[in-house]
């Protein structure tokens, strides 16, 4: 309309010319729409609208102009006679032209054949985190995330669907910006993660990719205006609950019903009030970024402070990321990717191995404490355990132990990108990173385990360096309209080198010196050095065809060597083959109007995992420690046996997948079935132990993962009330197919205090991997009950009652199944796992006017616990404190309970009475802001002010007793963070915040 | 033409960066086990590894030796909150899950492994017999001492007396018979026996000698019922005492004092731990930890506790009952007699007393623990030698050198135990003698070993002066433990298990 009335009021020309067009560009929603391109069609004439919406170009009448827009439906104009053309651009839901990441390229989502989730960058800054990962949790179907410890700086374990091995990592691979095993910016320098899930889409990166990858892409400076974006936030945080512990009265009580000599030490502490405080997050990110046709550049500085729930606990990251893009020519676009960081870290000992007299940490020991003793004696000293292993108070623990942990990162990545003909481009890239942290701990005098050695200090550091060089050629072209072909081919060479050393010194003079004096110790300790190299070469290629873009085909492959293989199998081949079906393209639904998008999938492929670390093919003899006559002297003994057929982990992994689009894309729905087959599993193969060695690695061993994943969005109203949803939902069942000879495989886990635990886990053929095993428990014997004998099992009212389910024996002496009336190791059974049933995430996004309001739930459903920390604190033997279920003991008054008696003789066992339900629904984010109106913040040339209050984890629903059902104790190192799920002991506990925030831009 | 020149650019830094792969590993820091022996030395090295696996937790650091204790009648459950393999042993109640034998099994194997090895990397020098074979000798003696431990607690079991670089060769074996293990036992001892020096470099006593060997070979023989043999060999060590550099200490406390360790002349074996030195299961010892007093000696657990009879039968007046056990304690100032300890028993203090440098409760202390000294071959002389027939003078002699050092109470010299006499029959020197043995080597693990070679398990147990009565001891099964179930899941051939489990 608009449009018409000008060109009636301008003079016309005769004759064409060159001449200035300007105009307006706005939005559907009225809005003035800075940063939209435009471009002379079929020339590289081209600009971006202002602040104000407003451009203006140099265009011949007669020709073209094309405005586009990410997330808006580009629109074509013409010149015509007037000078000015106005646009009005409408939001475009369909995300059939979104563009995806993926190895070693981006593809249209149309034209995808594999299974991929792609998060953008809004999700990941929808509260601070210290890590970009924790944003994923809850975000993408097939990927699961937690927190093994709620520490500051903690380690979080991902799964894409599913652990895929059992010694061998499942870590997923990064990779940044291109560089495989790259390190992710902040969380604000990302414009988007995509995760690679099947094995058309992960078998590029050949044996490296059975676990899937995730793709991070950092923010890019665009041509025009100078952007200048400030986001900062701060939290403050609580543990997001407390346990319910006996009182110094109820403890007093509870102690003498054994120990009836017993004094009490005279005060009330609340332990946990002791060690914990409320903590905090402030967090800092300024980013510029802009760019001319020819160059674009994205700096950007971020601060992040996080200090502990817990005291003297914190953790801290500084970076910088600067991203350099420009063509050289017109053929040559150069990219310089650079980022360094600095993090730091001050550690309390939580989820200790081994908690006994010296060594308990700080939320162990608050739980344990006799809460009848003051924090100090009357001297001023750090009281100690009075009954019991005599531990430090865990206020002395936390406040008094020094652990501090640097680490500083330097990651450059160039591309250089050749356009050597229209079809025909040549990438060569070129990272290299370099990693160095050094870690200081200092146990002083003032702790008990301090005292008795006189002090502890230590040392440690590590520098990595990581340099890749990758050269592919690409070529595509369209063959007669119909024939889309893309062929990709490259060669990569990586080299990493890992160094570490440590250095400990005991019995100092003070305790000022920290750690600072090691020469200064009396006492030195054995220092130890470390070095491993590894070299990888690979050959791999890309092959997609597509017909009319209706059927679509895609081939990939990696030829992999690696030095960690064994001798005789140094090299690798991976291949992939999908198929998708674009059915919406059919003439039975192209008129549909239902259906706005159908797209049937179907990939099967292999996938390696590396799994073998240097030098883990080779014998060896290690150093033995040996003193002769006083004195320590060299000395060695064999400890591995070679084996030259070491290969890596192999899995085969086959996908269905749906993606439809109902109503316009008002709603996409994307859903997968896949299964998974890891085979050739690395195992610590028991060998006799006669043989001198405890096990030789080899290659047996299959493990399954198969699942089906849900993911739905849906925009439920547009316009002035804006309310979009999106949810997924997974499943995934793990089961091991195949065992070292079939036999059991059984392990503990359990920390080294709780002497007798023993055996804890078990690995069986038919069941998930982790599986709790121990005996059933059946409640309390009552007065007049048959005792069930058994060496170290109670047989007296108020004790413990276990099923009797096994033991009989046969001719052969095999077990037969039946009970033999007496109980012992052979009545113990599978009684759980901490495997999730299916994990989910609900997302929804409210706008109305200038404000949003964001709820995020996410849970996990069908999981189990074995929490160590309430087997430690409700066997009720012992000197240490209770849980107030101690209050509810069988006793002969209270005999209708099934928490047997206080005694001073019952062993620590795995029973299923420490197996909880760990399901839980989790409100994990719910954020409230307000957009200034464009009009107002424009009077200060601000073209974006929001700020916002939110809270995170404030609601938790969960039927587990402990601190929080997301944890997972001794989960770290390839093999645990596989094998040890759902246990809990002693952890630090996740936080709940509640955040303002702020983000402009200029 | 600028684009060519860039295609063969690309090019060229593709294919440099191909020439650079190099995919075979060269380990730094690690050895390999093809290309270390070369000189002695190595063997030597190899050798040294042996003994570092032995003084380790798992072994003689706390996990062998006390469950050896606890079998006995001379020492039981103090605390019975304790883990249930460690009642299990104690009780006589044990199955082959049993979580001590499920960790020392595999460390004893670690230490034959490495005396293969050894063993094997001398002989692969082909250097002339006087150069290398003390070593190998070294070697072959570490085997023997480790199957002399195995076979008299586990029986039959698989002998492996090479070294192992294919151990899958091996998951089929069987187990060999008693009287096999037993003459590999002795052809090593006679080999070690006569290249052995008659010291070692510094007398150090954690290292064995030619009279370390003979020392042996009369233990072996004896355990055998050999005696005439036994005696031999007993009286080869006491004729060359002074060869080999052993005498009884004059003051039976200073065995005992972990300071003066390494100077005790009269260890004849002992395993070395060093204070203080925290470096894994290596040089790990707890046995001070285990038998120490839980409230009056911070950071012991009182486990390993003797029964209150063992301390009532045994004569106030026998200094070795003061050295030995304790039953007050001086803590924070004030005295504490037994009745107040948490277990309301005295407890062991050979290892509680002076464990010297060491950590909280005793651990990581500077003990060596003795497997065999002095006294030991003079009462196997006397035992033997009664039960061949030798003259009451020279057996009763022999009895008499302990009886005597027994008598010097800390440097004031006592009347008791009195000499005995050497007019008695030989039936009553034997008992006598078995008597001396249990107080003289009293927690030293020796007692279970005389009660399984003696067949005295009934009486000791069942019998009514038994000092820690068992009704439920079987004799059918219980003077041996049972192979790790875990073993025979993984080797069928090595089915069945001891019997009765």
């Amino acid at each position: 309309m608009a449009l018409l009335f000008l060109l009636g009021c301008t003079p016309i020309f005769l004759k064409a010319q060159t001449r200035q067009v300007s105009g307006t560009v706005t939005s559907d929603a009225g809005e003035t729409m800075p940063g939209v391109s435009i471009v002379v069609k079929g020339t590289t004439t081209g600009t971006t609208t202002a602040i104000d919406g407003k451009y203006s170009i140099n265009a011949d009448q007669g020709t073209t102009l094309v405005f586009s827009f990410i997330g808006m439906i580009s629109q074509e104009l013409a010149v015509g006679n007037s000078t000015i053309l106005n646009v009005e651009l409408a939001t475009d839901i369909s995300q059939l032209e979104e563009v995806i990441v993926v190895g070693y390229g981006t593809q249209r989502k149309s034209d995808l054949t594999g299974s991929v989730s792609s998060i953008k960058a809004a999700e990941l800054t929808a509260f601070p985190v210290a890590n970009a990962v924790q944003a994923l949790q809850g975000r993408a179907a097939g990927v699961s995330v937690q927190a093994n410890n709620g520490d500051p700086g903690g380690a979080l374990k991902v799964r894409i669907r599913g652990g895929n091995s059992i010694n061998a990592s499942s870590d997923p691979l990064f990779v940044v910006d291109g560089f495989i095993g790259g390190t992710i910016p902040a969380p604000e320098d990302i414009q988007s993660m995509e995760v690679l899930k099947d094995a058309s889409a992960t078998a590029i990166y050949g044996s490296r990719g059975a676990n899937g990858v995730i793709m991070v892409t950092t923010k890019k400076g665009k041509a025009g205006k100078t952007k200048i974006d400030f986001n900062t936030s701060f939290a403050s945080q609580e543990p997001v609950r407390r346990m319910d512990m006996l009182n110094a009265a109820q403890f007093l009580d509870y102690t003498q019903e054994v120990l009836p000599n017993y004094i009490s030490g005279g005060a009330d502490t609340n332990w946990q009030d002791e060690i914990f405080r409320t903590g905090g997050i402030q967090n800092y990110q300024l980013a510029v970024s802009g760019g001319t046709e020819k160059m674009n550049y994205y700096v950007s500085g971020a601060f992040f402070d996080q200090t502990g729930v817990i005291i003297n606990s914190g953790f801290e990251r500084y970076s910088l990321t600067s991203n350099l893009n420009f063509n050289a020519s017109d053929k040559i676009t150069v990219g310089l990717n650079l980022f360094a960081r600095r993090e730091g870290k001050n550690g309390v000992v939580t989820q200790e191995g081994s908690g006994g007299a010296n060594s308990a940490g700080v939320v162990g020991s608050s739980l344990r404490f006799m809460p009848d003793l003051p924090v100090t004696n009357p001297d001023g000293s750090f009281t100690i355990a009075k009954i019991g292993d005599p531990i430090d108070n865990p206020f002395a623990v936390a406040s008094q132990r020094e652990d501090e942990n640097v680490a500083d990162l330097l990651q450059a990545n160039i591309f250089v990108n050749f356009d050597i003909t229209k079809n025909l481009t040549f990438k060569t890239t070129l990272g290299a990173k370099t990693d160095n942290g050094r870690r200081g701990i200092f146990v002083p005098t003032t702790l008990n385990q301090g005292l008795n050695i006189g002090g502890g200090a230590s040392i440690s550091s590590f520098k990595n360096t990581n340099i890749i060089n990758e050269n592919y050629l690409t070529y595509s072209k369209i063959f007669g309209e119909k024939h889309n072909f893309s062929i990709l081919g490259g060669y990569s060479i990586q080299k990493s080198q890992n160094t570490n050393w440590l250095a400990r010194s005991q019995s100092f003079i003070t305790n000022s010196v920290s750690y600072w004096n090691l020469e200064g110790g009396s006492v030195p300790q054995i220092p130890n050095s470390g070095f491993s190299e590894v070299q990888i070469a690979s050959l791999y290629s890309r092959i997609n065809y597509s017909f009319n873009s209706k059927y679509l085909f895609t081939f990939n492959a990696r030829y992999d060597g690696s030095s960690n293989f064994s001798k005789n199998n140094k090299w690798a081949f991976f291949p992939s083959g999908a198929f998708a079906w674009n059915m919406k393209d059919e003439k039975f639904l192209q008129e549909s109007s239902l259906f706005s998008d159908f797209k049937w999938r179907v990939s099967y492929g292999l996938t390696g995992n590396q799994a073998i670390a240097p030098y883990q093919t080779l014998a060896r003899f290690s150093n033995v420690f040996t003193v002769i006559n006083g004195s320590p002297v060299n000395a060695v003994r064999p400890t591995t046996v070679a084996n030259d057929d070491l290969t890596w982990e192999t899995t085969r992994q086959l996908d269905f997948g749906v993606d439809i689009g109902l109503f316009e894309n008002r709603i996409n729905l994307t859903a997968d079935y896949y299964r998974s087959v890891t085979s050739d599993l690395l195992f610590s193969v028991p060998l006799p132990s006669y043989s001198g060695f405890g096990s030789q690695l080899q290659n047996i061993g299959k493990i399954e993962n198969k699942g089906f994943e849900l993911g739905i969005t849906t925009v439920n109203t547009r316009g002035e009330f804006d309310w979009r949803t999106s949810v997924n939902i997974s499943t995934n069942r793990n089961k091991v197919l195949e065992l070292p000879d079939g036999n059991d495989i059984l392990y503990g886990s359990g920390p080294g205090h709780l002497i007798g635990l023993g055996q804890t886990q078990i690995l069986r053929v038919g069941e998930p991997v982790g599986s709790f095993f121990g005996w059933i428990y059946d409640g309390v014997y009552q007065n007049g009950d048959t005792f069930l004998p058994g060496g170290g099992f109670e047989q007296v009212a108020g004790g413990e009652k276990f099923r009797d389910i096994d033991g009989e024996k046969d001719a052969n002496g095999k077990l037969t199944g039946n009970p033999d009336g007496r109980l012992n190791a052979d009545d113990r059974t599978i009684i759980g796992n901490g495997q999730a049933k299916f994990i989910w995430g609900l997302n929804n996004d409210f706008s109305y006017k200038g404000f949003d309001l964001n709820i995020f739930f996410q849970g996990s459903q069908g999981n189990k616990i074995l929490s160590y920390t309430l087997l430690e604190l409700e066997t009720l033997s012992g000197s240490i404190n209770s849980t107030t279920e101690a209050l509810n003991r069988w006793t002969p008054a209270n005999t209708d309970t099934d928490v047997p008696s206080r005694t001073l003789n019952r062993t620590q066992r795995v029973s299923s009475r420490w197996v909880f339900d760990g399901s839980y629904v989790r409100l994990k984010n719910i954020a409230l802001g307000y957009n200034f109106p464009r009009a107002m913040t424009e009077k200060v040339s601000i073209s974006k002010l929001r700020i916002y209050v939110s809270a995170q984890n404030i609601l938790t629903f969960s039927d587990y007793r402990g601190f929080d059902p997301e944890v997972n104790y001794s989960s770290a190192g390839a093999t645990n963070s596989n094998r040890n799920l759902g246990l809990d002991y002693a952890s630090y506990p996740n936080a709940k915040s509640l955040t303002i925030g702020m983000n402009i831009s200029f | 033409m600028k684009n060519s020149k860039n295609i063969i650019l690309g090019l060229g830094l593709a294919l440099i960066s191909f020439g650079c792969a190099d995919l075979e590993e060269k380990p730094v820091g690690v050895f390999a086990p093809e290309t270390f022996f070369n000189t002695p030395k190595d063997v030597e090295t190899a050798v040294l590894g042996s003994y570092g696996v032995l003084a380790s937790e798992p072994l003689f650091g706390r996990q062998f030796n006390s469950a050896l204790m606890l079998r006995s009648d001379m020492v039981d459950i103090g605390n019975r909150a304790t883990s249930a393999e460690r009642i299990q042993v104690n009780d006589f109640n044990m199955d082959s899950n049993n979580g001590m034998v499920s960790r020392f099994w595999p460390v004893w194997f670690q230490v034959i492994n490495a005396a293969n090895a050894a063993e094997s990397g001398g002989e692969s020098l082909g250097l002339k017999a006087e150069e290398i074979n003390p070593l190998i000798a070294e070697a072959k003696f570490v085997r023997a001492f480790s199957y002399f431990h195995l076979v008299r607690v586990f029986g039959e079991l698989p002998y492996i007396n090479f070294a192992v670089s294919d151990p899958t060769a091996l998951k089929n074996i069987s187990k060999s018979s008693e009287a096999e293990i037993y003459a590999g036992i002795i052809a090593d001892l006679e080999f070690a026996k006569q290249w052995l020096p008659s010291k070692q470099k510094n007398d150090v006593r954690s290292r064995p000698t030619a009279g370390t060997a003979a020392s042996y070979l009369a233990s072996v023989y004896l355990t055998q019922g050999n005696y005439q043999k036994a005696y031999d060999e007993a009286k080869f060590v006491i004729d060359n005492k002074d060869l080999f550099g052993y005498r009884l200490e004059a003051d039976f406390r200073s065995l005992w004092i972990a300071a003066n360790a390494d100077n005790v002349k009269e260890t004849i074996f002992a395993m070395d731990f060093l204070g203080q030195v925290n470096v894994g299961s290596q040089n790990d010892d707890l046995i001070p930890n285990m038998t120490g007093v839980i409230n009056f000696q911070p950071g012991t657990f009182g486990v390993s506790v003797p029964s209150l009879k063992v301390y009532q039968t045994w004569d106030n007046k026998d200094y070795r009952k003061e050295v030995s056990l304790v039953d007050t304690i001086v803590f924070n100032a004030v005295v504490r007699a037994f009745p107040e300890f948490t277990t309301p028993r005295p407890h062991i203090y050979k290892w509680t007393q002076s464990p010297g440098n060491s950590n909280t409760g005793g651990r990581f202390s500077d003990h060596n623990y003795i497997d065999m000294r002095y006294a030991e071959v003079l009462l196997i002389a006397a035992e033997a030698g009664a039960e061949v027939g030798k003259p009451g003078t020279e057996t009763a002699g022999y009895l008499n050198q302990v009886r005597e050092r027994a008598r010097n109470w800390g440097g004031r010299m006592t009347n008791f135990p009195e000499d005995v006499s050497t007019g008695l029959t030989k039936a009553q020197l034997i008992d006598l003698t078995m008597d001396d043995r249990r107080l003289e080597l009293a927690f030293e693990w020796k007692r279970w070993y005389d009660i399984k070679r003696r067949k005295l398990g009934e009486s000791v147990f069942r019998g009514p002066n038994s000092l820690e009565p068992r009704t439920n001891f079987d004799p059918s099964r219980d003077y041996l433990f049972p192979l790790p179930n875990s073993e025979l899941i993984i080797n069928p051939n090595l089915a069945p298990n001891n019997p009765g489990y």
